[in-house]
Parts: C-alpha cells; sequence; structure tokens
C-alpha cells in the first residue's frame, strides 16, 4: 500500500513537472476560481454586516404626552418588558431629551431663539424599543396601538415607524436574495473555470490515458496519479489565492473601511484566516479531484 | 488447446464489413504474419485481441479465454499478457525509455527492486542501454520501436502483436526489428506480425494468413506474400 501511494505521488509530481506550463495554467485558474470563492465568503460576510447594522439601528420610540408622570412611564415601561418579544427598553426623560437636542442644535441659533422664548421644556418623555427580531416590530406597534395606556402616548410616531419597520425588512429581504443570487452566480463561475480547465488539461492527455490503457493500467493506476495531480493543484491554488487576498486585503482594505465603514472586512478576514484558508482548500481539492476523475472518466472506457 | 483462436468473427463499422467470418488458430511459440492490401482489416484483427474493438460477430479466444466476455479488470490482464508494438509507437511522450519501459512494470504491481533490476536488461536486449534517460522525442523512429517492443517484452508475454512495427521506419531500421521480433520468437513468445511489406514476409519463411476483402484467402505454412 505504502510503495503504491509512494509511486502514485512519484508519479503525480512527475506529471506536474513535465506538463509544467500545462500544470501552470490549472493552479492560475484555480486559483482565481478560489479567489471568487473566497470573494463568496467575504461578500456573504459584507451582507450579513450590512443587514445586521440595519437592524441595530432600529428600534420604536414612544413618545408620551407632557403631563404624564414619570412613574406612569415606568411603570408602563415595565409592563412593557413582560412582553417576550422586547429585548430592551430605554427611558428617555424629558430633561435627557432637551438636553440631547439642545447638544444637536448648538451651532443652529434660531433653535436656541426659539427654546428661550418658549421658556418650559417643549420636548416629551419617550421609551426606546429594541426588538428581538425585525418582523415583530409591527406586532409590538399594535400592542402599544391596543394598549391601556394608549391615551397617554403621542401617537404619530409609531405609524412613522411602521413605515421604517417595513422598508428595513425589505430592504433586509432584498439584500439577502440579491446577495443569494449574486453567490450561487459566483460559486457556479468559480466552479465552471477551475472545472473546464482541468478537463482541457485532460483532454490534451487523453491519448497518454489510451496508451496507459492498452499496456494493460487498471482505471485506479490511471486515475490515482491524476487525481493527487488535481488536489495538488487545488492546494497550491489555495496558497496562492490566500496570498492574493491578503495582499490585496493590505493595499486596499483601509479604502474599503472609509467607503463602508463598519464593514469590517480585513478585520472579519484575519480573524477567520485559518476558517477561510480550509475551506478554500477544502473546495479547490474538491474542484481537483472531481474535476479529474470526471474528465478521466470519459477516456477510460477503451 | 491454441493460444489464440478465432471462431467466425466478423466486423463492421457503419454497415462496411471490414472482416468477414474469420477462423484461424494461432498456436504457442508460433509466429505468424498476416498479411493483405491496407484497410483489408489486419489492424482490427489484432485490435480485438487486446479488446481495443469488440467483434460484431463470432468468438475470440486467448488461452481458451472468451476475450468478448471479460469483465474491465480481466481485460487489464488480458492486455498484460499480450505485449503490442505499434506501428505509431505509442510511447508515453512526458516519460523516458527507461519509465516507458517501467511503466509495464509497474501497472502489474512488480516491486521498485525487480523494475530496477529488470528494465536495465530488456533495454540491453533491444540495444538501447544507452538511452534510458532520452524522451521519446529525442529518440529516432528505430529507437522509439526499440523501446515499444522493450516494453512489450518486459511482461514475459505470451504473444507478441506487432502492426506494422516497419511502417515508419527505413530499411536497415525495419531489419533490426524484424530479427528482434525473430529473436523474441525463439526464444518461446508467439508473434502475430501484420505487414504489408512484400520482401520481409517472404524473407522471413513463416506462416502466412492472407486477407483479401475481410475473408481469409490463404493461410500456409512458410508462405508467401502473393497478393
Amino acid at each position: 500500500m505504502i510503495a503504491i501511494l509512494k509511486r502514485m505521488f512519484k508519479t503525480a509530481w512527475q506529471g506536474m513537472k513535465r506538463n509544467n506550463w500545462l500544470s501552470l495554467a490549472c493552479i492560475v485558474m484555480m486559483t482565481l476560481s478560489l479567489l471568487i470563492f473566497s470573494s463568496i465568503l467575504i461578500f456573504n460576510h459584507a451582507t450579513n454586516t450590512l443587514i445586521n447594522t440595519l437592524k441595530g439601528k432600529m428600534d420604536i420610540s414612544i413618545y408620551f404626552k407632557t403631563d404624564v408622570p414619570e412613574e406612569d412611564i415606568l411603570k408602563i415601561r415595565d409592563e412593557l418588558l413582560s412582553n417576550e418579544t422586547i429585548a430592551k427598553i430605554n427611558y428617555v426623560s424629558r430633561e435627557e431629551a432637551l438636553k440631547a437636542f439642545e447638544e444637536r442644535s448648538k451651532y443652529n441659533p434660531t433653535i436656541q431663539k426659539a427654546l428661550d422664548e418658549l421658556g418650559e421644556n417643549p420636548l416629551a418623555a419617550s421609551l426606546n424599543i429594541k426588538a428581538k427580531k425585525t418582523e415583530d416590530y409591527n406586532t409590538i406597534i399594535e400592542s402599544v396601538k391596543n394598549s391601556s395606556f394608549k391615551d397617554k402616548l403621542i401617537t404619530v410616531d409609531l405609524a412613522e415607524n411602521q413605515k421604517v419597520v417595513s422598508r428595513v425588512d425589505a430592504l433586509a429581504r432584498a439584500v439577502k436574495i440579491g446577495s443569494l443570487f449574486a453567490i450561487s452566480i459566483l460559486a457556479c463561475l468559480s466552479f465552471i473555470i477551475g472545472f473546464n480547465t482541468i478537463r482541457m488539461a485532460i483532454y490534451s492527455l487523453k491519448e497518454e490515458v489510451e496508451i496507459m490503457k492498452l499496456v494493460g493500467a487498471s482505471n485506479w493506476f490511471i486515475r490515482g496519479p491524476f487525481l493527487l495531480e488535481g488536489a495538488l493543484q487545488g492546494f497550491i491554488a489555495s496558497i496562492s489565492a490566500t496570498i492574493i487576498f491578503s495582499l490585496l486585503l493590505l493595499a486596499f482594505g483601509g479604502r474599503i473601511e472609509n467607503f463602508v465603514p463598519g464593514i469590517g472586512l480585513s478585520v472579519y478576514f484575519w480573524s477567520h484566516f485559518w476558517f477561510i484558508f480550509f475551506l478554500q482548500t477544502a473546495f479547490g481539492i474538491f474542484l481537483g479531484i472531481i474535476s479529474s476523475f470526471w474528465a478521466l472518466n470519459h477516456y477510460l472506457k477503451i | 488447446m491454441s493460444l489464440v483462436y478465432f471462431k467466425n468473427v466478423s466486423k463492421s463499422y457503419n454497415g462496411s464489413l471490414i472482416l468477414d467470418n474469420v477462423t484461424f488458430t494461432v498456436e504457442t511459440g508460433e509466429f505468424v504474419s498476416i498479411v493483405g492490401r491496407s484497410g483489408v482489416g489486419k489492424t482490427t484483427l489484432l485490435r480485438m485481441l487486446i479488446r481495443e474493438e469488440l467483434p460484431t460477430k463470432g468468438k475470440i479466444y486467448f488461452n481458451d479465454k472468451e476475450i468478448n466476455r471479460l469483465k474491465p479488470q480481466e481485460v487489464s490482464l488480458l492486455r498484460r499478457k499480450i505485449g503490442v508494438v505499434f506501428q505509431d509507437f505509442k510511447l508515453l511522450p512526458n516519460k523516458t525509455a527507461f519509465e516507458n519501459v517501467a511503466f509495464a512494470m509497474e501497472v502489474a504491481g512488480y516491486s521498485e527492486e525487480t523494475v530496477k533490476k529488470d528494465v536495465p536488461e530488456v533495454l540491453k536486449l533491444v540495444n538501447l542501454q544507452n538511452k534510458a534517460d532520452n524522451f521519446p522525442y529525442q529518440l529516432s523512429a528505430g529507437e522509439k520501436q526499440r523501446t515499444v517492443i522493450a516494453r512489450a517484452l518486459i511482461q514475459r508475454p505470451e504473444l507478441i502483436l506487432a502492426d506494422e512495427p516497419t511502417g515508419n521506419l527505413d530499411p536497415i531500421n525495419s531489419w533490426d526489428i524484424i530479427k528482434l521480433l525473430v529473436k523474441i520468437n525463439e526464444l518461446g513468445t508467439a508473434v502475430m506480425l501484420a505487414s504489408h511489406d512484400k520482401e520481409i514476409v517472404n524473407t522471413l519463411g513463416k506462416r502466412v494468413i492472407s486477407l483479401e476483402d475481410g475473408k481469409i484467402i490463404r493461410d500456409e505454412q512458410e508462405g508467401r506474400y502473393l497478393i
């Protein structure tokens, strides 16, 4: 068994060395194919980050009439917290709201003047509600609308929020479907490039395969080194793709981060380096083996 | 028990009949020339013996085993028992002369030590000991054909099929190859030589099977090429 494996490795290595241009072409095309594969992983992460950022920024603010006392609002908050769909509720008092508003409009003298002329705090206290899932926002809004404390609320904002909620949900869904579509296309493209390159390489060696058959080689004796060669090419292509990807991220990672803040491509790539490398190598080796196997079968029939 | 037995074998391609009801036997250690014009079916006949082709009708036996009924693994074993010398050499281009000969041993599962011991001996037999490390493109046509003979010989086959082995060679190299085949035959291996070279066949003075229009028209011991 060890002798057979040794012979297989020797033949595969010799095949790669002696058909060096063909092997190089295969490795280059497979590297391209694996770069697409890794881009899919990164792209998937980017879309997930985008959706999570959108979802994270979403909440419902319910504003209370100015004459509702703080204790009542806190009671309502506690009551709402018993709702299982709600993750977190943040109470913003009238004073805190005013402070934040003043801070935001400190460079706007007109607003400052208007506030001074009013003489009292016109802002309402509010509860900022974060749901566990985005799809729960509508239910929460409905339950607030029909609650016992609905008369204490300024209800206009609820309707506005409802629009935002459904827009974000639609956007998240569109991004998910779009990315799934792009991922499928890219995955197919990556597979087709790798598969056809190896098929063409084996096509050019079909006469050799036929000779081996005529000399009495069994199908597995012929297949073994070719499959191993495919796997080796996949492995080398994976290392090349990783080096290229790392260099690209080192060169452009900062710029991408400036363009889409919070996307964290570099952070994701380096923190998942071995995971990406493992998946990419597994895909490369799988591609090399399956393509060689498929392409060879055709010529092993004589 | 004959080594080879063709029993009422016919072969047609796309409706055109190449071999028509051919019957003959070849005994162990025999030297048989199959002669006839180009396209008469000599190559087809040899290709059916290594099951590169299947007959349309009839049966072919090698050592009493019906070739048509062999399983794929048995076909590999059959091809190891029959050495083939092709007109177009069929050498593996990315392997040296040594490696081409060694390959035939490796497929049969011989150990590395046996390969290293036997291959130089066979290369010496065909006078190629100094070209062992040359790739096919670095060999002359005659040297290529001698490498092919070495490859065919290395597994000590019971039968060697030589399909127009001198077709691509000059007269001097042609005679070298024929002498080599005769020498192999004298050592006990049966040889089936397909040729349309009158001079070679007539000089050999061995059994001749003549084909015309897909049929055997003559089968004579110490025969001649008379077409």
